[in-house]
């Protein structure tokens, strides 16, 4: 009874072993981009030129009446770019899959390439920040002085956009397999799947918590770490809150894949250390990726002294990236002035000059997979009460044509 | 319905390291088991047009293909390493020092294991831990699931009876 007993023991700690054998085992790094690129690469003859040609078409049915003979001449140069593609100089002409840095991707790929992801849901904003807040917060963070009540609406800054088309980044909604491989990558144990989170885990000295994209409001796949109270301080004397979260981050493995610009915000002996995640427009620069209400997003670590009190980040994840055609400075002024809330009949309204535009990326959740959109976010402060107040306004910059 | 395939790339990017974990249970060396997982899914990609959900899941359909492609390497390989050793008279290749270390692989000895055990043991510990039901093993190794659950506990003592062996 008793050797029963311990071999069924036996072999209930073999068979965990195989489990955690066979969820670790994984291809080295970047075979998965390789793989992909090179399926891609294979792909039969008519359906590269199908797609090649698919954003083509679609720009004729949804564009003004174009003459036969000039619409004759536009389908010997897209036949030609299909064939170009087809050759395998146009590897680009495909949605590039990338790793969690996807912004360097689009160099090779989106010049000259039409929306490829087809229409694109149309970002919603919403006024009330949200961030990085902990599953089921109740409370938004950063409110500070933003306003967003009606106003009335003047543009007085000055917008130099030389591109006309920007990428957009596409995901894949990440599967409890992908957040079980992301804890495992660092070291912590799955210990349940609670309602609204991939998984819920422990390592040696934290709680890790997964979550995926949120609809409402638009919340990319994030994850929480909270430290227990065994962890200890992160060790360099003298370093600032900056170099703190930073050495926490490489320690744990969690240092951002991607570009990103750090902002440090400290009250006493509590700082916050937000790692803006950056995506790159080419002809533009680096662009901030912001929440629905115009908050940098990224990677925050919250210390208290040298301890790490909670770090919330997006998941990492692969991107692939498209081009799109993105409406004009012109044109993002006036949907930009014209887009507060009316005032009730009889009602004031604050005036407010709108004095800075910057192009920033906003996620817009679809389902199964989601977009990184470029949008513009334009700001300018007035005096409520005696109190300054920022106006923000964020404006899609996908061409209207291109969404949903 | 047509509808309820997923995207190829979700299939991709939720089973690549799953396929792979399964072919690498199988094969001595990472650089094969990257070879026989990439054209498990080169297979995959073209055939993905007739891929009919309503008969069966992503994982059966995707495991099926990967258990013939690690069959038909097995059969090639086997037949050019017997050649290439009568030819040699050399021992079997050792797994690429630089590869191993790339490849993000712990267990490694229990895998050897499971890849020392009989074909149809083997192929039940690898499916099973894979994440299929015994329903599935069962269809994919031809038998019942009461079959592919005993086949399964076979093996597993098989295991555990060449873990402790070698560990004396």
């Amino acid at each position: 009874m008793s050797d029963n007993h311990d071999e069924e023991v036996e072999i209930q700690a073999l068979q965990r072993e195989l489990d955690d054998a066979f969820q670790t085992t994984r291809p080295r790094t970047g075979f998965e981009d390789e793989l992909w690129t090179r399926m891609q690469a294979q792909r039969p003859a008519p359906s590269r030129i199908r797609d090649a040609l698919a954003g083509f078409f679609q720009g004729i049915r949804e564009g003004p009446a174009v003459p036969a003979a000039a619409l004759a001449a536009v389908l010997v140069v897209a036949i030609g770019v299909g064939i170009f593609a087809f050759s395998g100089f146009g590897r680009g002409s495909t949605p590039t899959a990338g790793s969690a840095g996807g912004a360097s991707q689009f160099a090779a790929g989106a010049a000259g390439r039409a929306a490829s992801f087809g229409r694109l849901p149309t970002p919603v904003f919403n006024p009330t920040p949200v961030g990085l807040a902990q599953p089921n917060a109740a409370s938004p963070k950063d409110a500070g002085t933003l306003y967003s009540g009606p106003a009335t609406l003047t543009w007085s800054g000055h917008l130099n956009l030389t591109i006309s088309t920007a990428p957009v980044f596409r995901y894949f909604e990440p599967s409890a397999n992908k957040a079980d491989q992301f804890a495992s990558g660092l070291g912590a144990a799955l210990q349940a799947r609670p309602a609204g989170l991939l998984g819920s885990y422990t390592a040696s000295d934290y709680s890790l918590q997964v979550r995926g994209t949120v609809r409402s409001p638009a919340q990319s796949p994030t994850y929480f770490i909270v430290p227990d109270s065994t962890m200890p301080g992160v060790n360099a004397a003298g370093a600032g809150p900056a170099d703190l979260a930073s050495l926490f981050l490489a320690e744990h493995s969690l240092t951002p894949q991607w570009p990103s610009t750090v902002e440090v915000q400290t009250s006493g002996d509590q700082s916050r250390v937000r790692f803006v995640r950056q995506f790159d427009a080419p002809g533009y620069g680096p662009a901030p990726l912001v929440d629905t209400a115009g908050a940098h997003d990224g990677l925050e670590v919250d210390l208290n002294g040298n301890k790490v009190v909670r770090v919330a980040g997006l998941l990492p994840l692969s991107l692939d990236s498209s081009g799109y055609t993105i409406v004009s400075a012109e044109e993002a002024i006036r949907v930009a002035v014209t887009s507060s809330p009316q005032p009730a009949a009889g009602a004031g309204a604050p005036a407010v000059q709108l004095t800075q535009a910057d192009l920033v990326y906003v996620l817009a959740p679809a389902g199964d997979h989601s977009f990184y959109e470029p949008a513009f976010l334009f700001s300018g402060t007035f005096q409520l009460n005696g109190t300054t107040m920022t106006k923000q306004v964020l404006v899609p910059a996908v061409d209207p044509s291109q969404r949903t | 319905m047509v509808a309820d395939r997923p995207p190829f790339e979700d299939v991709y990017r939720d089973f690549l390291g799953r396929v792979y974990a399964y072919v690498r249970a199988q094969v001595g060396t990472s650089a094969d088991a990257e070879d026989i997982t990439a054209q498990v899914f080169m297979n995959a990609y073209q055939a993905y047009a007739r891929f009919e959900p309503r008969h069966t899941t992503p994982a059966a359909w995707l495991f099926r293909i990967a258990r013939n492609a690690t069959l038909d390497h097995y059969r090639s390989h086997g037949r050019r390493e017997r050649l290439r050793r009568t030819i040699e008279h050399q021992p079997m290749a050792e797994e690429d020092p630089a590869s191993k270390a790339e490849e993000r692989i712990q267990y490694q000895a229990l895998l050897e294991h499971v890849a020392r055990l009989p074909e149809r043991q083997r192929d039940a510990i690898s499916l099973r831990h894979s994440g299929l039901s015994f329903q599935e093993i069962g269809k994919l190794i031809g038998g019942s699931e009461d079959a592919a659950k005993m086949l399964y506990h076979r093996a597993l003592k098989a295991l555990k009876e060449a873990v402790a062996k070698e560990s004396v």
